[in-house]
């Protein structure tokens, strides 16, 4: 195995911008200590994109990271427009929002995207699907305060009726029906999967979507290939082929889901294209209430058959 | 008639150009005004490509000592270039075409599994299509032209990308 290619390490993005947990306030990052990182796995690719990072007295230097997460992020949004995110995200949401309201939810749902990043998910929702109609509100959160202004930026750019707001999504001040999230789920590993899950666990939560990378054996090779076509700075590219690496199996997810958020019925969407054994780049982790579980069925029509068995 | 399709494959590769080098680039959702002006700096890109080659075959073709078997040539090395571009500009439109069916699926599938190689063969099928058309030339001077427009052609997408990651630059420059 190359050791870029190494689950066990973390992705370049997610060391070099970090923030207090409680404040939210952004920590200065030394890049010796990136360094180290990656020299224990000996990935000389990462090494190699680390050591070209500006920096101030050792320091990562914040104003030049952030335009770098910011070109990172306009690229990212790419990959997501060539895979038809957006369209993925609505044929799922749809129906879980039509077995909300069949239950007999009547007030605004509350659709929070969690790690937005620039919000493409929820800018897209907000400027292809008629919200107020189907009396939604979308919202993206996100830790990282550069990529939530420039989301807010983006949307009042277009005067889409989204909003955007730092913060933990989890946290108690917010009472969200459903969750969802396009490639955040693999940064939680091991026990922190576990707790990301539990943090689902809320009253008026009704369902949770999480996209991610499905691993399948060529999925390196595509990933590798992709990136290197389309992404044009090395971070996007080290860091796009190491997400699918460290992507979760369908069986972590959904044991993940089960144990953690008993509350919800838990399974997979859209593992396979069409009929075929073919996988989808994408799938996603559904998490739904248990009672809500026979009308998602009816409300997905033809598409039913795409949904795994949701426990 | 010859020259005429190599004329159009080139805007049809400077429009494509335009667009590859300005995705990515820009995050808003709703961009068709921004892919239009894309196409169009890459068709005016191809434009210019062509008239840099039209002045070159002119002054080619002044200076020669031979002009009719100039012509010939040119019009035979041109005739062979078509056989490598054709088939893939047509490889090309027809995955586009696929794009037409509202299927997220079949879309992606020709975006990662048809566009994205094609793309990456890009500069091979420049480099095969032109040596291919100038290994039969007779005369230096046609060889030469080619071995020039190729030059051209593979320098378009590299002045488009250029300026495409400047003015990225400055924009996101404005915003942090």
């Amino acid at each position: 195995m190359f050791p870029a290619w190494d689950a066990a390490q973390p992705e370049i993005t997610d060391l070099i911008v970090q923030h207090d947990p409680g404040t939210l306030q952004r920590l200065p990052v030394r890049k010796q200590e990136l360094v180290e990182v990656f020299s224990k796995f000996r990935n000389r690719k990462a090494l190699r994109a680390v050591q070209a990072l500006p920096e101030n007295g050792g320091i990562l230097d914040e104003r030049e990271i952030d335009a770098l997460f910011l070109t990172v992020h306009w690229e990212m949004q790419r990959l997501a427009e060539e895979f038809y995110h957006g369209n993925r995200v609505w044929e799922i949401l749809r129906p879980v929002v039509a077995c909300i309201r069949q239950s007999g939810i009547r007030d605004t749902l509350r659709i929070v995207d969690v790690g937005c990043g620039i919000g493409y998910s929820t800018r897209w929702l907000a400027a292809k699907i008629p919200l107020a109609e189907h009396n939604i509100e979308v919202i993206g959160m996100d830790l990282n305060s550069t990529l939530i202004a420039e989301a807010n930026r983006l949307a009042t750019a277009e005067s889409l009726p989204c909003q955007f707001l730092h913060g933990d999504a989890f946290s108690s001040q917010h009472s969200n029906h459903v969750l969802l999230s396009t490639g955040v789920i693999h940064h939680f590993r091991g026990p922190a999967l576990f707790e990301f899950l539990r943090r689902h666990d809320q009253p008026g939560l009704q369902a949770f979507l999480h996209f991610d990378f499905q691993p399948w054996f060529l999925a390196p090779l595509g990933s590798l290939f992709f990136h290197y076509l389309r992404m044009r700075t090395a971070i996007a590219r080290h860091d796009g082929v190491l997400s699918t690496i460290r992507a979760h199996s369908a069986r972590t997810l959904t044991e993940a889901a089960r144990s953690s958020a008993p509350g919800f019925a838990a399974g997979i969407y859209g593992a396979r294209i069409w009929s075929t054994p073919a996988p989808r780049v994408f799938h996603t982790l559904v998490g739904l209430r248990h009672k809500l579980v026979p009308e998602l069925h009816r409300q997905l029509g033809r598409h039913a058959m795409r949904l795994g068995e949701l426990r | 008639m010859t020259l005429l399709a190599l004329y159009l494959l080139a805007l049809l590769d400077g429009l494509l150009c335009g667009l590859r080098t300005s995705m990515g680039r820009c995050p808003l959702i709703r961009k068709r005004s921004y892919y239009t002006r894309a196409l169009l700096r890459g068709i005016a890109g191809a434009q210019v490509i062509s008239m840099l080659a039209l002045g070159a075959l002119l002054l080619t073709s002044a200076f020669s000592s031979h002009r009719a078997p100039f012509r010939a040539d040119l019009e035979a090395i041109a005739g062979r270039m078509l056989w490598v571009f054709l088939p893939y500009a047509a490889l090309v439109l027809t995955n586009l075409a696929l794009r037409l069916i509202p299927s997220t699926d079949l879309r992606s599938a020709t975006s990662v599994v048809m566009l994205g190689p094609l793309t990456a063969m890009r500069p091979v099928v420049m480099i095969a299509g032109v040596l291919f058309g100038i290994s039969a030339s007779e005369l230096p001077e046609t060889r030469f032209l080619g071995v020039f427009i190729l030059g051209l052609m593979l320098a378009l997408e590299f002045a488009l990308n250029r300026r495409a990651a400047r003015v990225q630059a400055i924009e996101i420059r404005r915003l942090v």
